[in-house]
């Protein structure tokens, strides 16, 4: 018995191998995806009684839902975009020939390492109405006579935190694109010299087209970052004014959480669910595409 | 394009240009936090505001501590952070070892469920993951993040181990079994000192990741003494009346260490991270 421990036959080393990691996502991916789905068909706090689609149809005519949906799908619309073309502008930058490399590499990698809570409270102050940062800078351009109120507006409020979520994740985005322009061979941008290709030129024949495995991957990390957005919007305006800037997820924690009402969160959870299925869909075909 | 065009696409001025932009890009924020914790309240109301502060201050980082329980809050984030980070380096290896060099039939179906895994929106698991950890009467405490937040590690920490196993040579550890070293034994003794800089890098991600997570933290460990840092801060807000200054020392003094931890192992993150990425 113990000579088998000591030298497990392949088989059984790989189940005792891969066995804590898969109970782990049993218990803390598998099963509570059943309960989900379990919470939002019955009365769970009420006595456990069938309740069919109620819940559904609860959420269904819900003008929250559809607000925090509407929000979530508009944040994800704007600052997966946004953090792509910031984060291709950082790249390129970042590829130049630098002698040093440390001081380039540390400013991408720091808003990385931010906690996204920290980000978002660090922005909230920099749009402060008073002492903000951003109006201060916008006055002494001469861009505004009077402070706009950033976190006070629904819009402005909306636009300060894309702006946010734009920053924080641009550097991640610029992080992977930089690999990827580091594996496009130099030998083709010296051929392209020869050839007499401007820089314009080079970068929509050679970068951009080597460039787009990893675009479309960074891309599918951040929508589905995008749409679980909770961080910053809860730490720069906790969903406000009013619901304007409430999104999916802060509408099931306040559920959950806060109103203790497990049925609801649940079912809201479930529609997230379903989204986020679709696109994981989209990106585990676009790997198995690659892998062939 | 004529040559001058060209030249200016090379110079070092735009080198110097670019460096600066990135550089203000990601240190802006911090920098700025920085002016701020250094500033006393009567500086701060001053309009229109100024930028370095006149007479510089550490009241407030005195403060952060004294006002709010911030040193109980760094503790609990270095623990959970610290214990979370073991075990999914642990969990991770086991499974990357398994995945990497045994005979597996469904090799790249385990590979993909386990990054499969890391697509699924936390949020859709807190409701059932809050419930359990209120059967289980593990809220408020330290055991409620750090298995979620070992789940959490799986997929990222795994690819990279994965990774780094594929890359050490099949006949060192061969060649160390011929020698009559078990496989457990040849794992220990040769594969395990080659793959250390991989399970370090998978360390340094785990760790942030687990640093910074607000979500379930929020939700689970809403009393005092088992608040991490990034909840104990943003809660700050609401309990004093314009407390920016305070919260800003308290924020320097939670990024420091990770910012130190990143600037000494720069090209592992970045290793670690695109890999990461870029595999899954």
């Amino acid at each position: 018995m113990l000579a088998k421990l000591r030298d497990p036959s392949e088989k059984a080393l790989a189940v005792l191998l891969l066995a804590p990691a898969f109970v782990l996502l049993l218990m803390i991916v598998v099963y509570p995806i059943g309960k989900l789905v379990y919470n939002s068909l019955f009365a769970i706090d009420k006595g456990g009684a069938f309740l069919g689609l109620q819940n559904y149809i609860d959420v269904w005519q819900d003008p929250l839902f559809w607000n925090a949906t509407q929000n979530t799908l508009l944040i994800t619309l704007i600052t997966v975009p946004g953090a792509l073309l910031a984060g291709l502008a950082l790249a390129l930058l970042a590829n130049l020939p630098f002698k040093r490399k440390w001081p380039v590499r540390l400013s991408l990698l720091l808003p990385w390492a931010l906690p996204l809570s920290f980000s978002g409270l660090i922005f909230a102050w920099f749009f402060h109405t008073e002492y903000g940062v951003v109006n201060d800078i916008l006055s002494r351009l001469g861009l505004q006579s009077e402070p706009t109120s950033w976190l006070l507006k629904p819009r402005w409020a909306f636009a300060a935190i894309c702006l946010t979520v734009i920053w924080k994740t641009a550097s991640f985005m610029a992080l992977i694109l930089l690999a990827g322009l580091q594996m496009i061979p130099k030998s083709l941008y010296e051929a392209a010299e020869v050839d007499g290709a401007t820089p314009w030129q080079q970068f929509w024949q050679i970068t951009l087209p080597l460039l787009l495995p990893s675009i479309v991957v960074a891309l599918i990390f951040r929508t589905i970052t995008a749409l679980q957005t909770f961080d910053i919007p809860y730490t720069m305006t906790k969903g406000g004014p009013g619901e304007a800037t409430e999104t999916l997820a802060m509408l099931i924690h306040k559920y959950t959480i806060d109103y203790s009402d497990i049925g609801f969160g649940s079912t809201l959870a479930v529609f997230m669910f379903v989204i986020s299925l679709a696109v994981t869909g989209v990106y585990l075909h676009h790997i198995g595409k690659n892998a062939q | 394009m004529s040559m001058e065009a060209r030249g200016i696409w090379s110079s070092p001025m735009l080198r110097w240009v670019a460096a600066g932009l990135i550089v203000i890009n990601g240190f802006f924020p911090a920098v700025w936090i920085l002016f701020t914790s250094l500033k006393k309240e009567v500086e701060l109301v001053q309009k229109p505001i100024t930028w370095w502060p006149h007479l510089p201050t550490f009241d407030n980082y005195v403060r952060a501590f004294t006002d709010q329980p911030l040193l109980s809050y760094f503790k609990n984030s270095m623990l959970v952070a610290s214990v979370a980070t073991v075990l999914s380096v642990l969990v991770s290896a086991c499974a990357a070892y398994a995945i990497a060099r045994l005979n597996l039939r469904y090799r790249q179906l385990i590979l993909t469920c386990i990054v499969a895994s890391s697509m699924f929106p936390l949020v859709t698991l807190l409701v059932p993951i809050f419930e359990t950890m209120r059967a289980l009467g593990w809220l408020n405490s330290y055991a409620a993040l750090i298995f979620p937040y070992v789940v959490l590690n799986l997929p990222v920490c795994t690819l990279v181990l994965v990774s780094f196993f594929q890359s050490i040579p099949r006949d060192l550890e061969n060649a160390a079994m011929i020698d009559g070293c078990t496989r457990v034994g040849a794992l220990f003794r040769v594969v395990v000192p080659l793959a250390a800089p991989g399970v370090f890098t998978a360390c340094i991600l785990a760790f942030v990741n687990a640093w910074d997570e607000f979500l379930l933290a929020l939700s689970l460990n809403s009393s005092p003494a088992v608040r991490t840092l990034p909840v104990g801060i943003a809660l700050y807000q609401g309990e004093f009346t314009f407390p920016w200054p305070i919260i800003s020392a308290a924020l320097i003094v939670s990024i420091v260490p990770i910012a130190l931890l990143i600037a000494a192992f720069q090209e592992r993150v970045i290793g670690g991270l695109t890999q990461g990425g870029l595999k899954g």
